[in-house]
């Protein structure tokens, strides 16, 4: 195996890997803000898993960025990096990468100073993973193609749990959804 | 001759040994000291929030000038607003004296010093969780910046006055030591004469009774501090004296100055419930469990479940004095109101070896951070209770702090685990 072809195949399992480390996040985040069950050691493990594996999908994205640019069979540029669509190896796909990316770094920075930062902005920057997750899942189905059908089936899998995760946290109203509904409809001012 | 002239005023109300009268009873010098130093608005308070209370309403009345002359030394400048409840009889005295007054929606926590600061910046008037005391200003649980802002009840606005005009040794003349000065009761409730009555700490409970007219062999069960206070029996209302020393034995205080009679027709624990679930109806949501806070509910509440079980029934009226040694202090909580046993509170899973980070002893000189719950911000996730000892959750799925002591690494650790963010480090408790 080729340096090259080795950057080739960590860049496309590095992918992987991060979609699923996402989805994952993702699932547990929702499950955080949408649900009051279980214990509270239950909780505060589902809290540390949620943040830690959220810090940790770094290295996994890092691997796949950095590999994917250098490599030479496709003609992706370090501007690629930060900027979308400026890639000449399919443009829309890569591009919307580059969306996630960008993204993703604002949502860990911000939570990484949370507690330096208004509460407010935290959660209005945090709220964009709902819209970061599928455009990753779209980037994921549409490139990952192989001989191989493991890269798409876990890209499908990744969006079929995420996906419903959002539908249930969409259905299920908060935890104390009436009595903040009764608590709202009172003359406060 | 004014004496204010010769000391500062915060020093006058610190030698007259003022504290507040609208149930907090925190030192109005060293209020005063801190809004001075963070040049703090002024609003007084004229709400009777506490329900019963009608003192607020009486000095208006009565006392206008000097509520405004009182206002006038604690501005000293800055701006001045006079809180009352819409449509309320005050609001309208203070409006047709044209003065700049704060309309305040009718409803129990709405008249709570973060919810009045709340509204006179053009928010909703519901507690926020002042994080630093309310007349520095600092920032709310979102992060928005408080307007500093002294908040000072009306009577104790009027009790300026007076210091200032008749000077503190004729304040001090009058109540106890601990609790010296002139103060207002209201009497209301099931008494011939219900009413407000300019009396001071010290006197017995029986005599302010009878002069609503209640003799003294009545047969009325007393609320004396209103939801913050406690349950008397007739006969404990005989032997108790008003003030804080008078009724902590009957779990009782004199709080807002409330003294409320009960109907002794029906049984007096149904009464207090229907006053929690007032207070509760009126509060719901995330504002009542800013009020929520009460530390020691849990002992409280033990007590007060065994006495209903003995009172339920409509007929008896003694049962529930007999079946509890001590006053029934009112739970102050509100949301369930329903008695809660010891039993009732869901413990942490996991043994305390298992967990992580444990609270540590208060050694002497040992390092001890002390921390506190934003209400408004809990949204009940629990992984506070999972990481503390001494940290509980009520059935609701909330945190009681039983104890809230935590050496620096640990509290470092929940201020950042908390997925609302809701922990943080407070000045120790100094009274």
């Amino acid at each position: 195996m080729t340096t090259n072809e080795l950057l080739w195949v960590t860049s496309r399992a590095t992918g992987v890997v991060s979609l699923v480390l996402l989805t994952a996040v993702l699932t547990l985040g929702v499950a955080l803000s949408g649900s009051r069950s279980g214990s509270a050691s239950a909780r505060a493990t589902v809290t540390a898993v949620h943040r830690w594996l959220g810090l940790g999908i770094g290295t996994f994205v890092v691997a796949h960025v950095v590999t994917v640019i250098v490599e030479t069979w496709v003609d992706i540029g370090w501007l690629s990096l930060v900027l979308p669509f400026t890639s000449g190896y399919e443009r829309l796909w890569v591009g919307l990468g580059t969306l996630v990316l960008d993204v993703l770094v604002d949502v860990v920075v911000t939570s990484a100073l949370r507690h330096r930062i208004p509460e407010r902005a935290w959660r209005l920057v945090h709220l964009t993973g709902y819209a970061l997750w599928p455009v990753a899942v779209i980037h994921g189905i549409a490139l990952g193609t192989s001989t191989t059908p493991l890269l798409r089936w876990a890209s499908i899998g990744c969006a079929l749990l995420g996906g419903a995760a959002i539908a249930w946290r969409l259905l299920v109203p908060h935890h104390d959804a009436r009595q903040r509904a009764t608590a709202a409809a009172g003359v406060w001012s | 001759m004014s004496v204010a002239r010769t000391l500062p005023l915060a020093d006058l109300l610190d030698e007259a040994g003022l504290t507040g009268r609208g149930g907090g009873a925190f030192p109005t010098g060293a209020k005063l000291r801190a809004a001075r130093s963070s040049h703090a608005e002024l609003v007084v308070n004229a709400c009777d929030g506490e329900p019963g209370s009608l003192k607020d309403a009486w000095v208006v009345r009565e006392h206008l000038a000097e509520l405004v002359h009182g206002a006038g030394l604690l501005a000293d400048g800055a701006p001045v607003r006079f809180a009352a409840h819409r449509g309320s009889a005050t609001l309208a005295g203070l409006r047709a004296a044209g003065l700049p007054t704060l309309e305040v929606p009718p409803r129990y926590v709405s008249s709570q010093e973060s919810a009045l600061v709340s509204l006179a910046a053009g928010g909703l008037a519901r507690p926020m969780t002042a994080r630093v005391p309310i007349v520095f200003g600092g920032r709310d649980g979102s992060g928005r910046a408080v307007t500093p802002t002294l908040v000072v009840n009306a009577e104790t606005t009027w009790r300026v006055a007076q210091v200032s005009q008749r000077g503190p040794a004729w304040f001090r003349s009058h109540g106890t030591p601990d609790e010296p000065g002139p103060r207002l009761v209201t009497l209301t409730g099931h008494v011939p004469r219900p009413g407000v009555l300019d009396t001071a700490a010290g006197i017995a409970l029986a005599d302010l009774l009878a002069a609503g007219g209640l003799e003294r062999d009545h047969d009325r069960p007393v609320i004396a501090g209103g939801l913050a206070g406690g349950l008397l029996t007739p006969g404990e209302t005989q032997r108790a004296r008003w003030s804080t020393a008078g009724l902590s034995p009957f779990g009782a205080c004199i709080g807002a100055g409330t003294i409320e009679a009960l109907d002794p027709r029906t049984c007096p624990l149904e009464q207090v419930a229907a006053r929690v679930h007032g207070a509760a109806g009126e509060s719901a949501g995330s504002a009542v469990r800013a009020c929520s806070a009460c530390r020691r509910w849990p002992a409280t509440s033990t007590r007060c479940s065994r006495a209903p079980a003995r009172a339920s029934s409509r007929r008896c009226t003694t049962g529930w004095a007999a079946a509890r040694p001590r006053g029934v202090p009112l739970p102050r909580r509100g949301r369930g109101a329903r008695p809660l046993g010891a039993a009732g509170l869901r413990q942490s899973s996991g043994s305390a070896r298992r967990r992580r980070v444990s609270v540590v002893s208060a050694q002497p000189g040992a390092h001890v951070v002390h921390l506190a719950v934003d209400r408004v911000a809990c949204t009940g996730h629990g992984v506070c209770a999972a990481l503390l000892d001494g940290w509980v959750l009520d059935p609701e799925g909330y945190p009681v702090v039983l104890d809230d002591r935590a050496s620096p690494a640990a509290a470092a650790t929940v201020e950042r685990m908390c997925p609302a963010r809701a922990i943080y480090p407070r000045a120790p408790r100094s009274r």
